[in-house]
């Protein structure tokens, strides 16, 4: 579904509906979800939440639901859509051809029937007209299927929705601001887009938030405070200690080429340049001393710039209520997504999809409250009511991520010191095979990314071959042991000025279409598919010959 | 009686509020709630209030006593006198917690509210609890306690009642029975 008026086409039309709302299991749908939720709460709408992780499950979910309910919403990633009227004849829609109707965020569902007028002389023009335009319709289409990129968060266009209601809230905002992160940290974006994204948000926040600095009338600590930062690109680095930070962040491991003795050593002076003792850094970051935290940014980026990383510091934003509560988009990004890719216990898709859901809401109501609920006999107030379990999940996301960046790095540094990134002509190949440590966090779409961009922008660096470093990078890990699958990833090469449009989607199409091999196109992410292990060898034969 | 009730009660104080919306005056069986025009000010029971603040369709001003320096005042007295001071509102502490849980956004240095009200209730309490102690101790037939809000009563009502029961009960014990009447020896 195209729509121009948000707000009068989606939301007034379904305000008075019963919803079913189909999430992806990504971050950004998260958010977006959340959103939704909270307006759905102000405006007493009743709904049913259903976590998807493919088109297969969306089917099979849509089929169930099917009786009960009329209009559909689905919640994914932007996907860049052409103009609508190349596409689609204006008129003369079979409204209820396509039950399935999805958001102004994804694929055409290209089921749209056209009527035929008219004499036979104009029925020949017509039908000619038809065919030149559904010539071009099919070149359109092919174009459009042929790279997938990401346009704006749909955290961003729901919030957007939700101001031009005026019913915005400050936790709404910051489930935008985490959505864009999101984009950023899985690299969906070109850096130009999330700059201009994070200057609109920015426009949001500053209206949020002038109460807060007004002495006269100062807010209650516990309320939320959203600020600007322009922090540094270290990931977690404010629940960690700076040097297991610095060891983690594919920026600085990059660029120092951790996995090198040279690039440790390199890493030992940098931290002498800066004047931070060792002990300090390797410290849990709240308990460093206050007088080497408070020029900290400023003291790495003058350092980092000497030793060639210019871009340090990114620009984002941080969330503030409680005494102790401080966190940046990035890390919420890290431990949602975390615990929607947990595999450390046995536990159902959406169990953790709920899981990760709760983290991104913040309500602990520590019943500081004057009025107790329960009295005991001497009159003394009762606080048992401490309820802390959503900021809990969150903690427990972020240690999450922390142990999945470490796998991620040692995957990394294994890879390029026994040199398992092969160039196969058009593409690099890396294949993790079965007994690698922490191989099952990798059998998951969100971490596999991050593991192969890693790779990529660490392997360009440690290479001397000029060519290899344009070339995309195709890796395959483990995915199912018992029906013998692998999960095939690609992603495009790297380069200061991608605009990140990915082509696997159609290329691994067609390869398994060529060599018949076993292939499951399920993700809504098209450069992630799921092959049956022994037909990978012939898969990838296709894919170099289709590809050169 | 439960604390929840005592505060569902307390539900029934008048707020002003800015309402966002507009809407017609309401004929309710408790009274009627007067029309809500958007960035007018109206008088509304806690329990809309709060309703609609949840729903982001108001913002609570917060009521005129709910103002550090008058607390502060009150404090002062409060720990000043021997006997309960007059409060500005019969509910405030229900009214105190409702608002500051649900609205602190909308009230001006809460958190140095909610220690000053804790302060006021602290002192009056322990004043409840020193009066109880010598009634009980002191055998009194009667105690006349003015000034006392519905939460700070009820929780010692239980307390108190089934203690003087207790007592009773152990009085009458020690009492010599007294001689049938008619028995002649």
């Amino acid at each position: 579904m195209f729509l121009t008026d948000i707000r009068k086409e989606f939301y007034d039309v379904v305000v008075n509906q019963r919803v079913a709302l189909f999430v992806s299991s990504d971050v950004d749908a998260l958010c977006a979800c959340k959103i939704l939720q909270a307006l759905f709460h102000c405006d007493h709408v009743q709904y049913t939440l259903v976590p998807v992780t493919g088109w297969q499950d969306l089917g099979t979910a849509f089929l169930e639901h099917k009786e009960q309910i009329k209009l559909l919403i689905k919640q994914d990633d932007d996907l860049g859509i052409p103009a609508y009227d190349d596409i689609f004849r204006d008129e003369e829609e079979d409204a209820e051809d396509s039950g399935n109707e999805s958001d102004s965020n994804s694929e055409p569902s290209g089921k749209r029937t056209r009527f035929d007028e008219g004499a036979v002389e104009r029925r020949i023009e017509r039908q000619r007209a038809k065919r030149e335009w559904e010539a071009r319709r099919r070149e359109i289409l092919f174009d459009y299927e042929q790279y997938e990129y990401h346009g704006t968060s749909s955290a961003m266009v729901i919030f957007e929705l939700s101001w031009v209601m005026t019913k915005d809230t400050k936790d709404m905002l910051w489930w935008a601001i985490i959505g864009l992160a999101d984009q950023w940290v899985h690299d969906k974006i070109t850096h130009m887009k999330y700059v201009t994204d994070i200057a609109t948000l920015q426009r949001h926040v500053s209206r949020h938030s002038h109460h807060n600095e007004d002495e006269e009338n100062s807010l209650s600590i516990d309320c939320m405070r959203i600020c600007f930062e322009y922090d540094l690109r270290l990931s977690l680095y404010q629940h960690w200690s700076l040097y297991e930070s610095i060891c983690n962040s594919c920026y600085t491991t990059s660029s120092f080429k951790l996995w090198s003795m040279h690039g440790q050593k390199k890493l030992q002076e940098f931290l002498a340049d800066m004047g931070l003792p060792l002990k300090q850094v390797r410290q849990k970051f709240n308990s460093m001393d206050i007088s080497i935290k408070e020029n900290l940014r400023d003291v790495i980026e003058e350092s980092s710039n000497k030793y060639g990383m210019k871009d340090i510091r990114i620009q984002t934003f941080s969330v503030h209520f409680g005494f102790k509560n401080k966190f940046l988009a990035g890390d919420v990004v890290h431990a949602a997504a975390a615990l929607l890719e947990n595999v450390e216990k046995e536990e159902n898709p959406s169990d953790n999809f709920i899981r990760a859901l709760d983290s991104l809401s913040r309500y602990a109501k520590l019943s500081l409250s004057t009025a107790p609920e329960r009295y005991t006999p001497a009159g003394v107030p009762d606080l048992s009511t401490l309820h802390r379990s959503k900021l809990d999940q969150l903690h427990c996301g972020i240690e999450l991520a922390k142990k999945k960046l470490i796998a991620i790095q040692q995957t990394v540094a294994s890879c390029i010191c026994t040199n398992l990134i092969l160039s196969q002509g058009p593409f690099l190949y890396c294949c993790l095979m079965e007994g690698t440590p922490d191989v099952k966090l990798f059998s998951k779409t969100l971490a596999l990314t991050l593991l192969c961009k890693y790779l990529l922008k660490s392997f360009v660096r440690s290479t001397r071959n000029k060519r290899c470093k344009l070339l995309p990078l195709i890796m395959t890990a483990p995915m199912d042991v018992e029906k013998g699958t692998v999960i095939v990833l690609g992603i495009p090469p790297e380069s200061e000025t991608s605009d990140k449009k990915n082509f696997f989607g159609r290329a691994f199409e067609k390869a398994a279409e060529s060599t018949g091999s076993r292939t499951l196109h399920d993700n809504f992410d098209t450069f992630v598919i799921e092959l049956k292990t022994e037909d990978r060898s012939k898969f990838l034969d296709a894919l170099i010959t289709l590809l050169s | 009686m439960d604390p929840s009730e005592v505060e569902f009660l307390a539900e029934k104080e008048m707020v002003t509020i800015i309402s966002n919306f507009s809407l017609d005056k309401m004929y309710l069986i408790g009274g009627d709630l007067g029309p809500f025009n958007p960035g007018l000010p109206v008088n509304v029971p806690l329990w809309l209030a709060l309703n609609l603040k949840q729903r982001q369709k108001c913002r609570i001003v917060p009521p005129e006593w709910m103002d550090v320096e008058k607390l502060e005042e009150i404090r002062e007295q409060e720990r000043k006198e021997e006997t309960f001071t007059p409060i500005p509102n019969p509910h405030y502490m229900e009214l105190t917690k409702l608002l500051l849980n649900h609205a602190s956004d909308n009230i001006p240095k809460a958190d140095e509210i909610r220690t000053l009200v804790k302060d006021i209730w602290d002192t009056r309490v322990a004043k409840l609890r020193l009066s109880a102690d010598s009634f009980i101790s002191q055998l009194e037939a009667h105690a006349k306690l003015d000034n006392l809000t519905l939460m700070e009563i009820n929780t010692t009502r239980t307390f108190l009642l089934d203690s003087l029961n207790s007592m009773y009960k152990l009085r009458a014990s020690l009492q010599p029975q007294p001689a049938a009447k008619g028995h002649h020896y």
